[in-house]
């Protein structure tokens, strides 16, 4: 049996309205909507309930959901891209710890029996030492910071 | 993937993971449940529907099934969703939560009457 022109026309109208979801979740959940809400809409004209007033509520409905969904789905790539920048900072800062450590042991390996000036290296070593603890820091409150983001973008 | 989720669940995700403890639904079928379950108290709209439906795939607490047409309705194949292992343990620990809850109102209630009284 065919439906009714008034309820394919709500349809049409509501098909329309669910462009304006994000591309994704209109993908995955776009077809369903649509059944649900002629579904709905069929089920109150065989109880011989009023359409209008329900066609409204539904696209209001709708349409709040859609702004909810854009501001979830900005919110989420803002938090993806702060955890790729903490991740990249992490990395990069475990990275210049790791050369640091790898650089005052080459020159203690180096210096080793050499006297007077020669076998000084505390001058150089002095503020590698204190920038590999930076690093180290660095890396850490970065990863730290990452973990947090990452659990807030799985329980927002 | 499969997240852990936080409690308290939002009162759209508890009431489909109610409806879905029993059998696999389609959207209007859940929508339906929903409304019965709660005496026509929730009403749930498919934009709230589907964005909890969305979340909670995400999040492990549901599963697509196949698509299928619903004799009830017409001949459009329709996608059922059904509740996961996870999805039944949030349940259960949430119904325990409100039951913890309410245990905690009724001993506050017996002790204001006992107070009451005893004045």
């Amino acid at each position: 049996m065919a439906p009714e022109p008034s309820l394919q026309r709500s349809r049409a109208w509501y098909a329309r309205l669910l462009r304006l979801y994000p591309t994704q979740f209109r993908e995955r959940f776009g077809e369903g909507m649509e059944q649900t809400f002629a579904d709905s809409c069929r089920r109150r004209r065989t109880a011989g309930m009023g359409l209008f007033g329900f066609v409204i509520w539904v696209f209001a409905e709708t349409f709040t959901a859609i702004i909810r969904e854009h501001v979830t789905r900005l919110r989420t790539n803002a938090m993806r891209d702060d955890i790729r920048f903490l991740k990249t900072v992490k990395y990069a800062a475990t990275a210049v710890g790791v050369l640091l450590v790898a650089g005052i042991l080459t020159l203690m390996v180096l210096a080793r029996g050499r006297t007077g000036d020669d076998g000084d290296i505390a001058g150089v070593v002095a503020p590698a030492l204190l920038l590999t603890c930076v690093s180290g820091v660095v890396a850490v409150v970065a990863a730290v910071r990452q973990k947090r983001a990452q659990r807030r973008l799985l329980h927002p | 993937m499969v997240k852990n989720v936080q409690a308290p669940l939002t009162p759209a995700v508890l009431h489909i993971l109610l409806a879905l403890a029993t059998e696999v639904r389609h959207g209007y079928g859940i929508m339906k449940q929903v409304e019965s379950d709660s005496q026509g108290k929730v009403r749930m709209g498919p934009g709230t529907l589907y964005g909890s439906l969305g979340r909670m795939l995400e999040a492990g607490l549901i599963r697509e099934r196949e698509k299928r047409v619903d004799p009830e309705l017409d001949d459009e194949r329709r996608i059922y969703y059904g509740i996961s292992a996870l999805g039944r343990t949030t349940l259960a620990a949430e119904l325990q939560r409100y039951r913890d809850v309410l245990a905690v109102a009724r001993r506050s209630a017996h002790a204001r009457s006992g107070f009451v009284h005893g004045t």
